[in-house]
């Protein structure tokens, strides 16, 4: 009788640890899906790029790299941290996004990029794939903040110019600059 | 208090967009030039914060609305859309860009650093002209290439920039040496150096005679099809058929001509080839 009862306390034990990993695992799997939608989304049509066509394998890299470079620097521009710009940026861009990261910090202004959504075409591609010229076209909903508090928040459609050179092992950002139209 | 749109008349070159809204109107300038200063007017009363945000620039202050904004250049100097936020019972923003200077420098990618003489589209170059803040000028520039191998001019044209760039892609010259490569637009330019270099043989021609030791054979000197000397260091293999056995020797070019000893007592076929190119064959009696 007695190790009856022991069975049956220990498979209410089991039914209730299943049902906390179910929990658990349920939990996980909203928190990762969440964070891939909230990642930037990126699509690239390369078939106008010229004078070289854009392999597939490199349209690939491509996206992965910009992507990257877009989830860094909300990162970088929302913590105000520069850590994030290496890595995926050089050059000018590197320049000026740690100049704003700077600046921020001074002013103790911030950045939110939500949702993001870019459109890419590439639109140059050097005849010995050295450099690539990107228009994008980027949708995402911006936030201003100072000291943390949002003082201003918009959707915004916003045109950028993107140099990306290759390096060892990715593609980096070396030129963003936002213009009016294409 | 004068109407925001009244103030459109300063600086005499901004135009002016004036962005209503319920509160204030933010006028900005419609075409800014990045490094110059701009003005910005804010319609209202009373004290308001003021955001600017822009690329590599966040600035925040107190300011008086219906007093004119002045913005330096040096604050205006990366091209891009800018952000201005003005907040006092409520906040309101409106958003203009600056576009990038005249052409400052160029950026000039060529390639390849050494490249064989009359290869057709083997030297390609590409230009992106930036201003003095490096912003890249999106604003349709013509760029001159010129190609040139001592006196002689290989190219010399002209292609307007599209998106901010323009490229050239063409043969390389005949004569083996430093091609010079320049780009240019109004009194800029950058240069580049492709080194040319000879070809691939052309009539490789060995003679051959008996020695003590076997037989010694040599090339005549190693030119390629348009007359330059292929480099020192090229391989030039001699292979010798001797009664059914094959033996293969390599040898590099020194000062225009490779040599290699080969033993052979008997009747031999001699044969030179360097890369795909074959050369005569030369037969040599037994000794």
């Amino acid at each position: 009788m007695k190790s009856m009862l022991i069975a049956a306390s220990l498979l209410k034990f089991e039914k209730q640890r299943f049902g906390l990993l179910a929990v658990l695992f349920f939990l996980a799997l909203t928190h990762f899906s969440a964070g891939a939608d909230a990642g930037p989304k990126v699509q690239l049509d390369a078939k106008k790029a010229g004078p070289r066509a854009v392999e597939s394998l490199t349209q690939n890299a491509i996206v992965r790299d910009y992507r990257t470079a877009w989830n860094n620097m909300a990162h970088a521009l929302e913590s105000n941290s520069v850590g994030p710009l290496d890595g995926p940026f050089t050059g000018e861009a590197k320049t000026w996004l740690w100049q704003s990261v700077m600046s921020q910090q001074k002013t103790g202004l911030s950045r939110r990029y939500v949702d993001q959504n870019h459109r890419v075409e590439a639109v140059f591609y050097a005849p010995e794939g050295d450099v690539i010229e990107l228009h994008d076209t980027a949708d995402f909903q911006l936030q201003i903040l100072d000291s943390g508090k949002v003082v201003q928040e918009e959707h915004v459609t916003a045109h950028y110019v993107v140099l990306m050179t290759p390096s060892a092992d990715r593609w980096l950002v070396r030129h963003l600059q936002s213009v009016q139209q294409f | 208090m004068r109407p925001a749109l009244l103030n459109c008349g300063f600086a005499g070159l901004i135009m002016c967009l004036s962005l209503a809204s319920w509160g204030q109107n933010i006028t900005v300038p419609t075409s800014a030039v990045a490094g110059e200063p701009a003005t910005l007017s804010i319609a209202g009363s009373g004290k308001a914060t003021f955001y600017l945000i822009g690329p590599g620039i966040s600035n925040k202050h107190e300011i008086n609305l219906g007093e004119d904004i002045k913005l330096r250049g040096d604050v205006l100097r990366n091209a891009g859309d800018y952000r201005v936020i003005v907040c006092s019972d409520s906040c309101h923003s409106a958003t203009f860009f600056v576009t990038a200077a005249k052409p400052a420098s160029l950026s000039f990618l060529v390639h390849p650093s050494r490249v064989p003489v009359s290869l057709s589209d083997a030297v390609s170059g590409v230009a992106f002209p930036f201003d003095r803040f490096h912003n890249l000028v999106l604003s349709p520039v013509t760029i001159n290439f010129q190609l040139s191998a001592g006196n002689a001019s290989l190219l010399n044209r002209s292609a307007n920039t599209q998106a901010g760039v323009a490229w050239f892609r063409t043969a390389s010259g005949k004569s083996a040496g430093a091609l010079q490569v320049t780009a240019s637009v109004d009194d800029l330019s950058a240069k580049r150096v492709v080194q040319q270099v000879a070809s691939d043989p052309c009539n490789l021609r060995i003679t051959g005679q008996r020695n003590a030791t076997g037989i010694l054979v040599q090339t005549e000197p190693v030119h390629d099809c348009s007359g330059n000397p292929v480099p020192d260091g090229t391989i030039v293999s001699f292979t010798a058929n001797a009664g059914g056995v094959k033996s293969t020797v390599d040898a590099p070019i020194k000062k225009g001509i490779a040599r290699a000893q080969i033993d052979a007592s008997g009747a031999a076929v001699i044969s030179g080839a360097s890369g795909v190119v074959m050369g005569n064959e030369l037969r040599v009696g037994a000794r």
